[in-house]
């Protein structure tokens, strides 16, 4: 399986600038992410690798295929690239039947009549749909026509595959299970598999590696892991899982730690870090919910940051609690499998559960309003 | 992450082969997709370009076209409006229309609201009875208004045994504007319901709340936000209206009232010597004229739209009840329907199995079949009939055929002139029919080869093509809309060039559009005849031109009888059409 490498792609609509300086390579038989809100160019640099769109700048290339080259006045058509791609909608053409549908590439790749109806079966075998393959599409439910479409960009064997958001359509239980069929089917053929979705549970149970998208800036590549535990910056942490933000002002800097005095309460924080920070820089200190620990009585160990906060909501969500906790003037989210808490309540977290950012980063300035507790 | 147990290295190798990629091949870097958008953009142009540069170069030579000693000069404009008078031409014209669109909003814009808006006894009937101007073209329209309101009609005869004289003139100019205000009203009509049938619900709930009853409903928000709609209607009955020949033909030759259609119709086909000059001049202002008002059409479309706020989850419209008021309401679309189309049609079906049509005596008492017989005895009579039957049959598939390439590739590629390719193929709705007949003329007169056409079936059938491909457009290309861009890009992403989107998935997707737009390309090109007057030979008459001949030799009954068949063709082909798509829809 060949890797797939775009190389400084930039694309402008007039003079509106929707990819900038795009860099990454997806590896042999790699399941790669491109995550990221709407709008933030994950499906243009898809389209663009696809071939339904034409960056403006940069290059593509598939293996030692060059697609695109802007430099050499290189431009492969969609229908010569050799790829497979899996719709929002399915896109599965509603005059044709699903074996008909599936034979339509096949068709076009002069294949003989035998290996035609040999790759069909097998195609919708994987998917599991094999005795469906006389019906229309409008005679399947949505998640059986998600597996047809898959089945269709299979049957001859593509380069790569490429998926636009595949699992949107279905609903969250069906998409739950659809997500666990599909990780395993790729991996069980190898395919490099290109993945966009704006969905972060998708992408990080998915992914071998995911790249983070904001506004035609590819922001972080990295594993699951190291996206969700050290993101690389504030949006990045906001957007990957749920997360608490503080600002603060930097006090001291120690070797590898910056000890930070929160703007909420006055209180001093230690936060491990591996960058120089110049004391009196305005900083935000970030923390995941999960990792903030709920102390009820005395202080902990000496080492832990100690949070003074109040109960404001307590919201049960089934297999845990989330309380919304006041800290000064902001608002901190924590979960806990104990939803007796009331009152005044003392949180306290490792350096190392924390990341420091600089400046007022994190959540828009509108979500930081929401969180500002008045009450 | 989600951790798998199986090695991905054994799972890889027992993988089918895959297959190379497509290759398509490529001239000079050409694919045959861009060699088909460039063909369909030749073909469209020079479609509209062939009738249209003859004219434009003819108005400014001194001489004929085919004579080549002639030169520049603007003698011809000058003559216009010195000997030929075309000064009266043009305030002629400027009154008809005025009035005309005057007239039609007076019926349709009232109609509209009522039908749509209000519970009217019979609503239904009397909304689908609106449709018939599908049927009958506004030629028969003419002579059914002859045949009952002319000098001589049936119901003139009556009125002045009554009271002792007639106290209207069919041939006049507002005579001439009311019949085509009657002919033109549905498609305001449709216009104005439409719009009614969009506009949200909550606006007249919330008045109501306020405790406004339905007449002040009416006055103060259904009628204000129609002001779009309207708009955009006056300003295509005003350009319909400059264009049309028929009507003013009809009831202004007698009485040498000439507008901008009758003018060239004389000065082309009545005079012996035609001054090929005076002809063209007349047709480039004419022609400057209406894409001035198709322009303005355009703009007003495009401003309306966004008055027109269509939500997706837009609550149906409640009817108002109006009372007593209903029964009047109800009376006047009655009085409209029956004395402005259903009995002059009648009268004319009447008319074609009778030899004298007259209160004086009862129509049933002549009843004869021998104005069909005139028809069928003579060969070129039932020639024309052929021929009308089969351009419009040839026209419909071949126009609908290159619509539907022009809307994909206007509407689907990548193509440079794509936007091009759309101007041209509306344009023709510029160009008045008898227009497009000198401008076909007088390029198959200068073309190489072009005398081989001159005259025959081909050449009519290019023309009226020409006037029915906006119409073909504009039916197929809503119908391409709605289908998803994501089945072309999956049609693409497995290996299909543009030509293969087209052939295998869009083109069978279009399949009920493109059955459609047949329908109307043969309705339309059976009603047309304009284009026909310059282009037709003594073998390639159609229907329309047959009748007009007939009626100058005062055969009416004949014209009648021609008229009725058209009508029937018409019914029938609709009538199979519709029971074929219900078959369809249903299986």
């Amino acid at each position: 399986m060949p890797e797939i490498r775009v190389s400084h792609m930039a694309k402008t609509f007039g003079d509106v600038s929707v990819l900038h300086d795009i860099d990454f390579d997806v590896k042999d038989g790699e399941f790669f992410t491109l995550l990221g809100p709407s709008g933030c160019g994950k499906s243009t640099t898809l389209n663009c690798i696809a071939g339904l769109e034409d960056p403006t700048e940069g290059a593509i290339a598939i293996g030692d295929r060059a697609l695109v080259d802007r430099s050499k006045r290189i431009y492969v058509p969609t229908e010569e690239r050799n790829l497979g791609m899996v719709f929002q909608s399915y896109a599965l053409w509603p005059h044709m039947t699903i074996k008909k549908n599936l034979a339509f590439p096949l068709n076009i790749r002069h294949a003989d009549r035998a290996d035609r109806d040999r790759r069909i079966h097998e195609a919708l075998d994987k998917v599991g749909l094999a005795h469906l393959e006389d019906r229309y599409p409008h005679q399947l439910s949505g998640g059986q026509q998600q597996r047809v479409a898959l089945a269709r960009a299979l049957v001859y064997s593509p380069t790569v595959l490429l998926l636009d958001e595949p699992l949107s359509n279905l609903d969250a239980k069906l998409r739950e299970q659809a997500r666990a069929w599909l990780k395993r089917l790729q991996s069980d053929l190898g395919i490099t598999t290109l993945y966009v979705t704006h969905d972060q549970d998708e992408a990080l149970t998915l992914s071998d590696r995911i790249a983070v998208m904001f506004d035609g800036v590819m922001t972080q590549i990295g594993s699951p892991k190291d996206i969700y535990e050290h993101p690389a910056t504030a949006a990045v942490a906001a957007f990957v899982g749920s997360c608490n933000f503080m600002l603060g002002t930097v006090e001291q800097m120690l070797t590898d730690h910056v000890q930070v005095r929160l703007q909420a309460t006055g209180t001093t924080v230690t936060v491990a870090t591996d960058t120089d920070w110049l004391p009196g820089a305005p900083v935000t200190v970030a923390v995941r919910p999960e990792r903030l620990a709920i102390v009820v009585d005395e202080p902990g160990s000496r080492d832990l940051n100690v949070l003074d906060t109040e109960v404001v909501t307590t919201a049960y969500v089934g297999s845990r609690y989330e309380y919304i906790l006041r800290l000064g003037d902001v608002a901190v989210q924590v979960v806990s499998p104990d939803g007796s808490l009331t009152g005044a309540v003392r949180l306290v977290f490792g350096p190392d559960d924390a990341h420091v950012f600089p400046g007022e980063s994190g959540p828009g300035t509108e979500a930081l309003d929401l969180m500002k507790v008045t009450a | 992450m989600t951790t798998l147990t199986n090695a991905r290295d054994t799972a890889a190798s027992d993988r089918t082969a895959g297959f190379p990629a497509p290759k398509y091949p490529r001239v000079f870097g050409v694919g045959r997709d861009r060699l088909v958008q460039y063909a369909v953009l030749v073909i469209v142009a020079l479609f509209v370009v062939a009738p249209i540069a003859p004219i434009l170069y003819q108005s400014v030579r001194s001489k004929p076209l085919y004579d080549a000693t002639g030169v520049f000069s603007f003698d011809a404009y000058v003559k216009l409006f010195t000997e030929a008078g075309f000064g009266q031409v043009i305030l002629n014209t400027a009154i008809f229309a005025v009035l005309t669109t005057f007239l039609t909003l007076l019926f349709a814009i009232p109609m509209a609201v009522l039908v749509v808006r209000t519970k009217l006894p019979f609503g239904r009937i009397l909304a689908g009875s609106m449709q018939w101007p599908f049927f009958v073209s506004s030629l028969l329209l003419g002579f059914g208004w002859i045949a009952l309101y002319g000098p001589a009609g049936f119901i003139s005869v009556e009125v002045q045994r009554w009271i002792g004289f007639v106290p209207w003139n069919l041939y006049s100019i507002p005579g001439m504007a009311l019949t085509e205000a009657v002919g033109l009203a549905p498609i305001a009509y449709v216009f104005c319901a439409n719009a009614l049938r969009q506009s949200d619900a909550s606006l007249e709930s919330a008045a109501q709340v306020c405790g406004s009853g339905p007449l002040r409903i009416l006055f103060r928000i259904i009628v204000p936000l129609l002001r779009p709609p309207i708009v955009y209607a006056s300003v295509l009955i005003f350009s319909m209206s400059i264009e049309t020949l028929s009507v003013p033909l009809l009831y202004g030759t007698p009485v040498r009232i000439e507008v901008f259609s009758t003018f060239l119709y004389t000065h082309g086909l009545q005079s012996i010597h035609p001054d090929y000059g005076v002809l063209a001049s007349a047709s480039t202002i004419i022609l400057c004229v209406t894409i001035a008002t198709v322009a303005l059409q355009a703009k007003v479309l495009k401003n309306s739209q966004r008055f027109v706020s269509v939500r997706g989850k837009a609550t149906r419209p409640r009817k108002l009840d109006l009372g007593w008021l209903k029964w009047i309401a109800t009376a006047l679309i009655v009085i409209y329907v029956v004395f402005g189309a259903a009995l002059p049609i009648l009268g004319l079906v009447l008319r074609s199995f009778t030899l004298i049509f007259t209160p004086l005596q009862s129509p049933f008492k002549t009843l004869t079949l021998q104005n069909y017989q005139t028809v069928f005895t003579y060969q070129s009579y039932i020639q024309s009939i052929w021929n009308s039957v089969i351009i419009a049959v040839i026209g419909a598939i071949l126009v609908s055929a290159l619509a539907m390439i022009a809307v994909v590739v206007a509407k689907r590629s990548t193509f440079r002139f794509a936007r091009a390719v759309e101007y041209l193929a509306l344009a023709p709705q510029a160009i008045p029919g008898i227009i497009v007949g000198i401008g076909f003329f007088w390029a198959f007169a200068i073309m190489p080869g072009g005398n081989l056409i001159q005259g025959t079936l081909t050449a009519v059938i290019i023309a009226f093509g020409l006037r029915a491909l906006p119409t073909a457009f504009g039916s197929i290309s809503p119908a391409l809309m709605q289908i998803a861009t994501e089945l072309d890009n999956a049609g693409r992403v497995v290996g299909a060039d543009w030509v293969g989107v087209f052939v295998r998935i869009l083109r069978k997707l279009l399949v009920p559009a493109f059955a459609g737009a047949m329908l109307l390309v043969f309705v339309t090109m059976l009603k047309e005849y304009s284009a026909a007057l310059f282009l037709s030979s003594a073998d390639s008459n159609v229907i329309g031109t047959t009748m007009l001949e007939l009626w100058v030799q005062g055969n009416t009954g004949s014209v009648a009888a021609l008229a009725t068949i058209q009508i029937a063709i018409t019914a029938v082909v609709v009538g199979l059409a519709n029971l074929l798509m219900k078959e369809k829809k249903d299986a």
